[in-house]
């Protein structure tokens, strides 16, 4: 019950900007399933103030993987704790993805592969077949990930890369890939689970809808208390009114956002 | 350390509200309290105000509704709640089982709104109070449009306490120059109590990107960086009104919540401190007692308007 105090046991640089911290959390880890998130504060005291949302990139035993990028002055903090110390955190929350269809197409698109990695390793784990497309900038600053999934889910699921400068996989953009991979791979019904930047997920919820496929998003929105209450992380709902992030999300099925409003 | 500490504190005279400790989880922090219930043990912290309540369901201001500042945040979630059938229907009851007080924040547009709500929930029972939100920032009708002048205040006060006995308590806003005026005109109204501070309207900018960091332009400035602000109107109101200030503003530890009751208060709240924790409340109280008993102090009660001169 309640928010922990976790050790770091590894914050390690993967590629300009990116890194990926490990937490010894046995209360959190074996509770977390693929597009949950946690809250974690990245420091003591009272500036900055608000814990950050982060998805699970993985859990193995009691340690629990974040994968992050630098992006602000509390991912910048983070990036700069050391082995050893304690961060204060609460979760899993939220509904992660619905992964009970067969043959799933999984799509991420930049740092939208953290939660999608540990989708992958979810199903491979199981022995279930499916597709992985994951979109990247480029090679540069991501290489030692991009290597390290390959190795991780060889064998066991297609994992196809596309890269916007065309130095991993097909050059272009993550929806057009998925675009090919539909095509190729005829009605299942795990339809696709997708985790990105907005204007991907838009691309990819536009993609499915033209091809009927069912689609998962995770979004992501600023919030505060991850549990519901603070009514921060609304997202715009189809039909009206908002749906929190945090509670109804952050996976949600694209059909049930408001696309226009978001 | 022994805790020896007397932490029980009663609010009111004429329809007291018996709290096991004087920390109560702020409305619009605390959803309907059930969202905290993994989170720690409800029935051990002082009491919880529920997110405002208004006649109609309401959605809600767009996103983005909150962004964080120094040491503190800025919201404008515009009030976004189930309405009254939803609530009565579907949280009060799960409310009514905790052994805590629930105290209701209501929203209304117009005063017999108000009213209207105060007698509904009267009506329902299970509930410790009722909290008059006639401070809030974030929406066009209503809110802190009411609570910046005497009049408007005093009106909805003398409407809900004749519609109902449960404990009036009246939420203040900051944003105003006199806040004795309009906390005496809620006390000559028939207010059992009045909470202060709700936000101090604030405002954020993307410099970059030239723009509001909020959608909705304004937003309700709340954390540690209120605190001074908090204390200097509990302080210079509960010295102007007979009848007892709860106060908030910024705590986020029992030293805090121990310098407001030094300044005046008869309880505190806790808000933004349980987005950095969701235990905040009862870790609050655990630092208050080991603060009283620090001090020699027996009665955290004892505390109350204890400032030195």
């Amino acid at each position: 019950m309640g928010a922990i105090w976790a050790e770091v046991k590894e914050n390690r640089k993967l590629g300009e900007g990116i890194y990926r911290l490990t937490l010894h959390a046995p209360a959190i880890a074996p509770k977390a399933r693929p597009g949950q998130f946690v809250m974690l504060r990245v420091a003591h005291g009272n500036d900055p103030l608000l814990a950050r949302p982060f998805s699970i990139h993985g859990a193995a035993g009691e340690e629990l993987l974040i994968l992050y990028k630098v992006v602000g002055r509390g991912t910048r903090i983070l990036s700069q704790v050391r082995t050893g110390k304690t961060l204060f955190l609460w979760g899993p929350l939220g509904r992660g993805f619905d992964l009970s269809g067969e043959r799933p197409v999984l799509v991420a698109g930049g740092m939208g592969i953290a939660p999608m990695a540990f989708a992958a390793r979810w199903l491979a784990a199981q022995g279930r077949p499916a597709a992985f497309c994951a979109g990247l900038p480029g090679l540069a600053g991501w290489e030692h990930l991009a290597r390290g999934l390959e190795e991780e889910l060889a064998g066991s699921l297609s994992l196809a890369w596309s890269s916007e400068d065309g130095s991993l996989g097909r050059r272009g953009l993550v929806t057009e890939l998925l675009s090919d991979t539909l095509a190729a791979a005829g009605a299942s019904s795990g339809g696709v689970l997708a985790c990105g930047p907005m204007p991907m997920l838009r691309a990819v919820a536009r993609v499915c809808a033209q091809r009927g496929v069912a689609c998962q998003v995770s979004l992501e929105a600023p919030m505060a208390c991850g549990l519901g209450a603070c009514l921060g992380c609304a997202i715009p709902a189809a039909g009206g009114g908002y749906l929190r992030a945090c509670q109804e999300g952050p996976v949600l099925a694209a059909a049930a956002v408001d696309w226009e409003r978001v | 350390m022994s805790k020896s500490v007397d932490m029980a504190v009663t609010v009111g005279a004429d329809r007291p509200v018996r709290l096991k400790n004087p920390v109560i989880a702020a409305s619009g922090t605390f959803g309907y309290g059930l969202e905290y219930a993994d989170q720690l043990d409800l029935g051990a912290i002082g009491g919880f105000v529920t997110k405002g309540v208004s006649l109609k369901p309401r959605d809600g201001n767009p996103p983005p509704r909150i962004c964080e500042t120094a040491a503190g945040m800025l919201n404008a979630i515009g009030l976004a709640n189930v309405g009254l059938e939803v609530f009565l229907g579907e949280k009060l009851p799960k409310l009514r089982k905790l052994d805590t007080a629930v105290v209701v924040n209501l929203y209304g547009e117009a005063v017999e709104e108000f009213a209207e709500l105060a007698r509904r929930l009267s009506e329902a029972g299970g509930v410790a109070a009722l909290e008059l939100n006639v401070s809030c920032p974030n929406v066009k009708a209503g809110g802190m449009a009411f609570g910046c002048a005497p009049g408007p205040v005093g009106e909805i006060t003398a409407a809900v306490r004749a519609v109902t006995d449960l404990p009036v308590w009246v939420k203040l806003t900051p944003n105003v120059t006199d806040p004795v005026g309009i906390a005496r005109a809620a006390a000559a109204a028939g207010a059992d109590a009045l909470c202060l501070i709700n936000t101090l309207l604030g405002m954020a900018i993307d410099a970059r990107r030239k723009r509001p960091r909020l959608a909705n332009l304004y937003g309700g400035l709340s954390g540690p960086a209120i605190k001074p602000v908090a204390l200097r109107m509990v302080h210079q109101v509960s010295r102007a009104v007979a009848i007892p200030v709860v106060g908030l503003g910024g705590i986020v530890t029992g030293e805090d919540a121990a310098e407001f009751l030094l300044a005046g208060a008869s309880a505190v709240q806790v808000g933004t401190a349980n987005f950095l924790d969701p235990a905040a409340c009862l870790r609050v109280a655990a630092e208050l007692e080991d603060f009283c008993a620090d001090q020699g102090v027996t009665a955290v009660a004892d505390l109350v308007g204890g400032l030195a001169a």
